[in-house]
């Protein structure tokens, strides 16, 4: 082409292998440069697209990034965008199907004894249609019972009720989110047993959320209660939010692409050969009102 | 906190991110990246501000 193409800046790039940066790049957008020494450009890669991408998760309260599992092509739109930042979008596909199995359903009773920090209100309703709301935050207890053949649940909230110490117990009236969902809160109900400072006609309620773990929510699908909530809550900023994990996934197949191919505009290093300066030195001398002067072309290549 | 924030304010850093990892992805050496990045992040907002400036404009009185 008339290029002589300097070894110092393409060395790296030529000397590993373009497969492994490649899917390295993919991976964990960075990681590809990084291993063919590209020190610089991986630090822009790495946190400008994971930035966006976990930017838009904490924005979308981590209900942003996965998979419908009820898509008859197997796969969401926006998670074709998604999934090209790589490792942390992937795991959608296994939540995905977690998320789908059948026993994944909310729950009225409980297996198992069950202790996490709450957070949420206690609705007192009645009598008549008055409707009180205290904000609670403590700890919850329940374990199962049985009582006279039904499967139920007793326990205990201990923490404070609008600032002020309480205890309350519980009893009947469960209601727990599935396990696997969307979000890292896990909605909770669950009746307070009646106190004698109650009035004969009004009912007590607890409604909140546990934490969920990590593994259960972290890329799984929301169902649309949890679709409708977010929504309503943060309107435009979860389109926003899945935006940003989308274009997080199209900025990375640039640097996949830069991992394999270089950079699409040339190393910026490239030297004329002989016969070249001498075609621009022909060029320039064959206009002589123009002013400006024949500059070395080093950078000319480069130039869009 | 962040939802007080008007959504329009986060097209900022979005195109500042878009604007590196582009030129990042166009060239090689770091202060051409820099420079290129830099005239193309003021590009865009260049041209957004333009766009808000006319529909502002179309929106006036009503």
């Amino acid at each position: 082409m008339g290029v002589v193409q300097s070894a110092e800046r393409r060395r790296p790039w030529e000397e590993k292998n373009v497969v492994v940066a490649g899917v390295l790049a993919y991976l964990i957008p960075g990681a590809g440069h990084l291993y063919q020494g590209r020190l610089f450009k991986a630090a822009i890669y790495f946190f400008c697209i994971l930035g966006t991408f976990f930017g838009g998760m904490k924005l979308g309260e981590g209900a942003v990034v996965y998979n419908s599992p009820n898509n008859k092509l197997g796969v969401s739109l926006q998670f074709l965008a998604q999934v090209c930042v790589g490792l942390p979008a992937l795991p959608a596909v296994q939540q995905a199907k977690r998320a789908g199995a059948p026993n994944n359903q909310p729950m009225h009773e409980l297996r198992h004894p069950l202790a996490a920090p709450f957070t949420g209100q206690l609705v007192t309703s009645g009598p008549g249609d008055e409707i009180h709301f205290g904000a609670l935050e403590g700890r919850i207890e329940l374990q199962p019972a049985n009582e006279s053949g039904f499967a139920d649940v007793r326990g205990k909230f201990t923490g404070t009720l609008d600032g002020k110490p309480v205890d309350l117990d519980l009893s009947g009236g469960f209601l727990i989110d599935r396990p696997i969902g969307a979000g890292f809160q896990r909605k909770l109900s669950c009746g307070v047993a009646r106190g004698t400072d109650l009035h004969p006609l009004a009912s007590q309620t607890i409604r909140g959320s546990i934490p969920r773990s990590l593994i259960d929510a972290y890329a799984a699908p929301p169902d649309a209660a949890t679709l409708h909530d977010l929504h309503g809550r943060l309107g435009k900023f979860y389109d926003l939010a899945i935006a940003l994990t989308m274009i997080a996934g199209l900025l990375n197949i640039l640097a996949v692409w830069d991992a394999i191919e270089g950079p699409a505009y040339g190393f910026g290093d490239e030297v004329l050969t002989a016969d070249d300066e001498a075609a621009q030195v022909t060029a320039s001398a064959s206009k002589p009102s123009d002013p400006s002067p024949a500059t070395g072309a080093a950078t000319a290549p480069a130039r869009r | 906190m962040l939802a007080d924030l008007n959504v329009s304010w986060y097209l900022l850093p979005l195109a500042a991110v878009i604007s590196l990892v582009y030129s990042a992805s166009r060239y090689e050496l770091p202060d051409r990246i820099v420079r290129r990045a830099a005239r193309l992040f003021v590009t865009i907002v260049g041209c957004m501000a333009a766009l808000f400036a006319v529909l502002w404009l179309f929106s006036f009185g009503l």
